[in-house]
């Protein structure tokens, strides 16, 4: 696969609201952020692959915006072992933590959709 | 071989950043006891939106010295944020031992003050090849990638935000006996707590704030000029992880961890400790990154060690860049010019006894990719 249309197929997905990821089919390193070797093992053996969207918060924080908005970006570990920086949904009932779990739902960002994640 | 240095730091500088390159390269020649045509070799890492309003040099050492009249025989770019000062110098020494040049200019800095307002940064550079999938979303890097740190950190280990505080404290501590510090009146924790929270769970106080300023270095064989100590490199190490960080083991560790083993230098003989300090969480994971203490340790060895000049384990020592203000978005420059003032008995009200050995560690971009290690003192 050439870069472009990998990243073409990534925004395709995410407008199907299929969280795409990628697994080295030499070594079976899964990762997100799309290129055309296996940053592990440098295959360029690649499958494009969709996630279960679902996964847990590995790492977090709020930013307190100067505005008064409070906005929640962390990385967010999927079920298939690979991580991925996002956005976080949360609310009274479901406060993100780390650790908690969360699921992929899909926003809308500069008139493109992009996968953020909801506690759940 | 260091024979000169200065640097020149204003929260809002009035010229242009080329009149204030000009000013710290003349300041840094003074002291070397030369002059602009002694300079045959230039490295340079130069904030974006510096010169001639707001304009981005494509090739800074190239550009710096058609407009200075320097034709340089050994040039090069050195470009991965904060750190590069540091590796400027091991590369200068390197280049000058091989007779590629004998008088090098190693510049950091920029004029970025009108960045503060986010509408003037314009720029089709990248930071990473994956920016359409990291940057798109809201956040506000590098605050809140180091926040998420400082977070984990605390979740992992039970690290306190008093003791992050600590860092700001003891730091401020330094600088106010610092003429070059701009934030000089005294703190304690509290006032580091009660400041506003930026990014979960880092305070405005924990922050380095962004100012104009350049840093040279002059490297050079002609020595008989300056009144400098004869300083030499006595380790060095650097490492990239230039993957995002969210496919590191973990995020709670830097390069410094592969940077320092490469230096591998015994900390015992350290006199002080100048510590890349974008962020209080900073200097901590480096503190734990070079072996000084264990990972996940270091909240509790900040409350039981004094880390101020003064101090058994004095880091930081004129108060760093969370209180001269990070010039160009790069706090190399702070603390190689600290880390030369005390080896040179130069640091006025700060000043360690007998500062021998000292060690320095950099980090750089967003991302913490970059780590450099250097040490410096007289080789016996």
């Amino acid at each position: 696969m050439k870069d472009l249309e990998l990243r073409r197929k990534y925004f395709e997905m995410f407008e199907r609201n299929e969280l795409p990821f990628l697994e080295c089919k030499r070594c079976g390193f899964r990762f997100y952020y799309p290129r055309i070797i296996c940053p592990r093992c440098k295959s360029s053996d690649i499958e494009l692959k969709v996630s279960s969207g679902l996964g847990k918060i590995f790492a977090m924080t709020r930013i307190h915006k100067k505005d008064g908005n409070i906005i929640t970006y962390g990385i967010v570990e999927l079920s298939e072992g690979f991580r991925m920086y996002s956005n976080i949904i949360e609310d009274e009932n479901k406060k993100a933590d780390i650790n908690e779990s969360v699921k992929v739902v899909f926003i809308e960002i500069n008139k493109m959709k992009y996968p953020a994640f909801k506690v759940i | 071989m260091i024979v000169g240095f200065a640097g020149r730091i204003f929260k809002k500088y009035e010229k242009d950043g080329i009149d204030l390159l000009k000013e710290t390269i003349d300041e840094a020649l003074d002291m070397a006891g030369l002059g602009y045509k002694d300079v045959d070799g230039i490295l340079a890492n130069i904030g974006r939106g510096s010169f001639h309003n707001n304009k981005s040099y494509f090739n800074p050492a190239d550009q710096i010295s058609e407009y200075l009249g320097i034709r340089p025989k050994y040039i090069d770019h050195i470009q991965y944020g904060g750190p590069s000062a540091l590796t400027m110098i091991y590369r200068a020494y390197k280049a000058i031992r091989a007779n590629e040049a004998e008088t090098i200019l190693c510049i950091q800095g920029g004029k970025i003050s009108h960045l503060r307002d986010s509408s003037n940064v314009k720029s089709d550079l990248v930071d990473t090849p994956f920016d359409d999938f990291i940057k798109v979303y809201d956040q506000m890097l590098p605050i809140s990638d180091y926040a998420m740190v400082a977070y984990r950190h605390s979740k992992l280990f039970g690290t306190t935000d008093q003791q992050r505080a600590l860092i700001a404290v003891m730091q401020r501590y330094n600088a106010m006996n610092n003429e070059k510090a701009i934030f000089r009146d005294p703190i304690i924790v509290e006032d580091v707590l009660s400041s506003r929270i930026v990014s979960e769970p880092l305070h405005l106080l924990e922050i380095v704030y962004p100012v104009d300023g350049f840093h040279v270095f002059i490297v050079s064989k002609k020595t008989s000029k300056s009144k400098l100590r004869s300083i030499d490199i006595l380790a060095y190490g650097e490492a990239h992880w230039p993957e995002p960080p969210a496919e590191w083991d973990d995020i709670i560790y830097t390069p410094t961890v592969e940077s320092s083993k490469r230096a591998s230098f015994n900390l015992e003989k350290v006199d002080a400790f100048e510590l890349y300090d974008s962020f209080t969480i900073t200097v901590m994971l480096q503190m734990e990154d070079i072996g000084m203490v264990e990972k996940g340790k270091v909240g509790k060895f900040v409350e039981s060690n004094d880390l101020t000049y003064k101090g058994n384990i004095p880091i930081n020592t004129g108060g760093g860049s969370l209180n001269t203000g990070q010039p160009a978005y790069m706090s190399g420059g702070v603390i190689l010019e600290e880390a030369l003032l005390q080896l040179n008995d130069m640091a006025k009200g700060h000043q360690v006894k007998d500062a021998n050995v000292i060690f320095l560690n950099g980090l750089g971009w967003w991302s913490r990719r970059h780590a450099v290690t250097l040490v410096l003192g007289e080789r016996k």
